[in-house]
This record gives C-alpha cells, structure tokens and sequence, in this order.
C-alpha cells in the first residue's frame, strides 16, 4: 500500500483502511518530537518522560483501531499520555518532589535552552497554577486549538480561553512586564 | 470589537482567525502590537522548551510493539495449542515446576551457605549496593520471560544504544532476555543467558567501576562484581560453572566502540 492511496480526495491521510503497522509507524513519525517535548516537561526527567512515552504508545498501539481519522490522532495519543502521565505520577510523586527541587541543574541536564531568559520563561511557566499551565502548555507545545484542548481536559472552550487569558496574564505579570517579553531582555 | 475585547482574545488565542479580531489588528496599531508581543512570547516559551528526541527512541517505540505482537502471538499459539480446558490442567503442573525450582534454590543456597566454596564474603559497600539493587530487582520480577536469541540480542542492542552509545553486545545465541530496568538505586541493563547448568542473570549498570573484580555467595546465588569500561558488570547464578559459562561468553561478546 502507498501513501498515496491512503489519502482522500483532500489529501487528507485515511487512517480508516489503512494497515495497522503502517498506521503505528506514522503515528510515531508525525508525533512522538512533539509528545517527548511535552513528556519531558511534565516529567522533568529523561528516563522517566521514555517510560512514559513508551508506555502510552503500547496503549496506543492497544487500541488504535478506534482511531479513524488523522487529524484527530494528536490530540488522542495526548490524550493517552496524560492519562499514562496520571498513573505514573500517582506512583512515582515522591521521586518527582525530589526532581522539582533541583530545577535549574536539571534544567540544563535534560538538554534545554541554558541561557537565563529562557530559564526565567520556564520558571514562569512552572509558577502558574496547575488550571491555567495546562491549556497554555497544550497550546504551546503541542499546538492545538481550544477546541481540541476543551475536548483533551474534558471542560468546555469557553472555559479554556478564560484559562488561557488568566495563564497569559499571569505569566506577563511573573516576567515583570507590562509589554510583552522578549527574549534576551528577561531577567536583565 | 473594540480593544479591550480584543486584547482579551489576544490572551486567549492569539492565533485566532476570528473576522472581528483580524480586521481590529489592522485598524488599530497598537493592538496589533500588542498581539504581536503576545505572540512572540508564546515562541520563545516554545523555544526555551525545545529538546531534541533521543535519537534511538522511534526505534524503541516500534520494537517494543513489535514485541507486544509477538508475544501476543505467541499466547494465541498457547491458547490454540492447549484449549481453554487444557489451561487450567496445566496450572498444577507449573505450579509443581516453581516449587521444585524453590527447593533447588534453597538446596544451592544452603549449599553455598555451608562454606563449600572459598568466596570473599567481606563485601564493600560498591559492592553490596550494585548486588542488593540486582537481587532486589530479580525478586521483584518472579517470573524472568524467555524469548528467542533474536528477539533478545534485537532488543539488549537497541537499548544499550539509548542507555550507553559505546558499550556493544555481540550476538549471543542463548541470550533470552533483556530490558533496561531499576535496580535498587541504579538502572541498568538486565538480561538472562541460558547455560548448561541454567538460567544465569547478569546485570549492566553505568558509572563509576568497582576497584576490582570480586566474587562472592550473596542471597543464595553465586555472584561476580566485575569492574568494566563505564560501569560494572554483575553476574548472578545458581552454580559456580554457570557463573564461569556466562562469564566467559560475555568477555567475548562485550566490546566497546570508541
């Protein structure tokens, strides 16, 4: 089968008939940089953002006949994730206290951007309250609409641009800025 | 929409294709540039959080569903081969199987325990922490699986790439598992070799090596503690010709490429 002949007539990838291997494959080709990034910023720590990651994409491969369209299969591999995420967490919440703590040194460790203005932009990310940094988080690393954020955390749209518009203000607020920030001004 | 409803927006979605919303940023240069920054600040957010996917892990994803797939395989085979009535006969006996594995382990370690073998049982604090974090692990995992040699070289390669880009296996024809797992405080790689006198584990774990080579009776099993490049290798058998078997096989298989 080629890939031309799993698109319909808007080029649109028809996950409906196509194989379940070649489904899997392109699942992990278009999503997984995305997932790890998020992955890695909710778990704060490389091996354990790949357990995860590996995790949820078995329960992906578990049910990936339900999954029929391609566009909404971001946005069902989070959906997954998260729900991975949520167990592991339960388990694993002692050890992650513990990874909070050393933030900036794991920072580095784990292979972001080092220098003080993204740190801080970072930072501030993390302070938000858990309501807020969720949709922004989505809608900044995983891209996607409020729509899809309302459907993945299971709240209306309505609820979720209020979130957003809180998330935002909050962080303008944690940079010290009135203006927008702008990288390499941070912190200065 | 006038600018307060709009820098609301801005907030909310500043990607928005609303008509209301982008007709206003054309109209008002101050709140187009106060969308502007608000989009800028959601790059650099999304910049300050770019990392890059270890380069392995597409590979692991697909192994492990690979794995999955034969494995539930493997238990339609079982399934077709026994019959649902057949299973429950067959619980007994392995049943039967694990307590006569029990008593052997028991007669072993007491054997061991009896002083028949001249190991130094004086044990550092290294080495006691890489063996009680690979004795741990093992009691934790009753049941070690057994795949086939291919499966289970596939798998400990495509791992050790992830967890130590320049420790390399060679194929060993009666490897039967491996996976990278806890062990105490450390991870490591933990795999089982099949030998003449049995199943043997042995255990890669990254770090600092041990000063030198030590073998010793631990927890009813025959250990060696050996110091290697970028880590320690620890073996675990029953017996002392298994430890011996194992031992040899994997000075040759173990290589590094620097």
């Amino acid at each position: 089968m080629t890939d031309s002949s799993n698109e319909n007539d808007q080029g649109q990838v028809n996950y409906d008939i196509m194989d379940k291997k070649r489904k899997y494959a392109l699942l992990i080709e278009a999503h997984s940089q995305d997932l790890y990034k998020y992955a890695l910023w909710l778990c704060k720590d490389k091996n354990m953002a790949e357990d995860v990651m590996q995790e949820a994409f078995l329960r992906a491969w578990k049910s990936l006949d339900s999954l029929r369209e391609a566009k909404a299969a971001k946005g069902w591999l989070f959906t997954i994730f998260r729900r991975e995420h949520a167990r592991q967490f339960e388990r694993k919440q002692f050890q992650y206290q513990d990874v909070e703590e050393m933030d900036t040194l794991a920072d580095a460790t784990m292979g972001y951007d080092d220098r003080p203005e993204a740190f801080a932009l970072r930072n501030a990310l993390k302070r938000l309250p858990q309501d807020y940094r969720e949709p922004l988080e989505m809608q900044v690393l995983g891209g996607f609409s409020c729509d899809e954020i309302a459907t993945i955390l299971d709240i209306s749209s309505s609820a979720v641009m209020t979130r957003l518009f809180r998330a935002r203000k909050k962080m303008r607020q944690i940079l010290g800025h009135e203006s927008a920030p702008q990288l390499g001004v941070v912190g200065d | 929409m006038n600018c307060l409803e709009f820098k609301r927006l801005a907030l909310s979605d500043p990607n928005s294709g609303d008509h209301g919303f982008v007709r206003h940023s054309k109209d008002c240069p101050d709140c187009l540039k106060y969308v502007a920054g608000v989009r800028r600040m959601d790059n650099d957010l999304s910049r300050s959080l770019d990392v890059s996917m270890p380069s392995d892990l597409i590979a692991r994803l697909q192994l492990n569903q690979e794995m999955m797939e034969e494995d539930a395989g493997q238990q339609d085979d079982f399934d077709a081969s026994t019959g649902s009535g057949n299973v429950v006969a067959f619980q007994p006996m392995r049943r039967y199987a694990i307590a006569a594995c029990l008593a052997l382990s028991l007669f072993v370690g007491g054997f061991l325990a009896s002083g028949q073998f001249s190991f130094n049982q004086d044990i550092g604090s290294d080495y006691e922490a890489l063996l009680s974090g690979v004795v741990e692990h093992m009691n934790e995992q009753a049941v070690t699986p057994i795949w086939d040699a291919n499966k289970a070289n596939k798998s400990a390669n495509t791992l050790l790439a992830s967890y130590d880009g320049e420790m390399k296996l060679k194929f060993l024809s009666n490897l039967q598992f491996s996976r990278i797992c806890p062990m105490g405080q450390y991870k490591g790689l933990h795999a089982s070799l099949e030998t003449d006198d049995g199943q043997v584990t042995f255990a890669y774990i990254k770090g600092a090596p041990v000063g030198e080579m030590l073998d010793a009776g631990y927890e009813g099993y025959v250990s060696r503690v050996k110091p290697v490049r970028g880590g320690n290798l620890i073996i675990m058998s029953r017996t002392n010709k298994g430890l011996q078997q194992a031992n040899d096989q994997l000075e040759d298989a173990m290589y590094w490429d620097i």
